[in-house]
């Protein structure tokens, strides 16, 4: 049987342009350069940023990467969203990111982004093969 | 050299101010034990907050990557998390070397998103020890050394006034790792 795993987040946008504001190379320690230029392309980047955020958020929580305090970037410059222009978004995973999908058997990942007012969220599905790979599954939130 | 001008004291200080300021909670509630996860419902975006304010309070450049990725990278894959997700033996051991007594619930096949919340401000505050007690023997700019410090956060040369260049956090934790595979050839 195929396996799932999901992950969602939700990121204030004013909350992100908080610490967009406060700290230079922000973005350029989370964002890839095609993102950077997508978002700083629309009429209101903060909020594609955020949206974007929320979707790497969500691959982590999916991958179960979150390594959180201790190496406080780790995942977010390895997962990058792409498919600009109005299109459906597509996760692509390198690095550390791409090595924990690989072993999870991970062959099909899907993102939805969305938002509004001044909330942006983001889900991410994966799915993996079936394996050998009898161990618990990852705590989700 | 061991930083003798920042005490851990004052790095605590300065940790409790960049936490009461990104989640705007009051700094008597921050322990040295307290859980940034569990305790104090950090969020991602939290964690970046704090992280970029210590850098700029102490002009440190924090860890980037997580220190099992390190070992994954230096080591080979499946050396520190199992395809499941799930910490292995070895980087228990290595974990506990590294955070002694500040994680006391780590153990084998647990998940690794699990290790967030196992995270204290005092294992915080011996991340930033490391990074400061790097502090090169002299100047990076004029070669001169004599370090000076008056305000006890920011290490200025004595002689040419600039600022101390620490290593980065990631470079430090593979320093690490290599002495601590050649003492106890953990992997």
């Amino acid at each position: 049987m195929m396996r799932i795993f999901q992950g969602m987040d939700l990121v204030s946008v004013a909350g992100f342009e908080r610490v967009w504001e406060r700290h230079e190379g922000f973005t350029e320690d989370i964002f890839s350069p095609l993102e950077r230029a997508h978002c700083m392309s629309r009429k209101n980047p903060a909020i594609h940023f955020a949206g974007r955020f929320a979707a790497k958020e969500a691959a982590i929580k999916a991958l179960g990467l979150r390594a959180g305090a201790s190496g406080f970037l780790s995942g977010f410059g390895d997962i990058e969203v792409r498919g600009q222009g109005g299109g459906k978004p597509v996760l692509h995973f390198r690095g550390w990111a791409a090595r924990m999908a690989a072993r999870r058997g991970i062959v099909q990942k899907t993102v939805s982004i969305t938002h509004s007012g001044n909330y942006a969220a983001a889900t991410v599905i994966l799915l993996a093969e079936p394996g050998p790979r009898q161990g618990r599954e990852p705590k989700r939130q | 050299m061991k930083n003798e001008f920042i005490t851990d004291e004052r790095i605590f200080q300065e940790l409790k101010k960049a936490i009461a300021e990104t989640l705007r909670v009051d700094e008597d509630v921050i322990r040295r034990d307290s859980s940034l996860v569990n305790d104090l419902d950090a969020e991602s975006l939290d964690f970046l907050d704090i992280n970029y304010r210590l850098e700029q309070v102490f002009g440190i450049k924090m860890a980037r990557h997580f220190v099992l990725e390190h070992v994954e990278e230096m080591f080979g894959e499946g050396s520190a998390v199992n395809e499941d997700g799930l910490l292995t033996e070895k980087a228990v051991e290595l974990l506990k070397i590294r955070f002694g007594d500040q994680m006391p619930r780590l153990e084998a096949g647990m998940d690794m998103d699990e290790v967030p919340a196992l995270i204290t401000i005092g294992s915080l505050v011996e991340g930033i020890r490391d990074i400061l007690d790097a502090l090169p023997e002299k100047c990076t700019h004029c070669g001169a050394a004599q370090w000076t410090c008056e305000d006890g956060l920011r290490v200025k040369c004595a002689s040419c006034g600039e600022y101390a260049v620490y290593p980065n956090g990631d470079d430090l934790i593979q320093e690490w790792l290599k002495k601590i595979q050649e003492e106890r050839s953990i992997f």
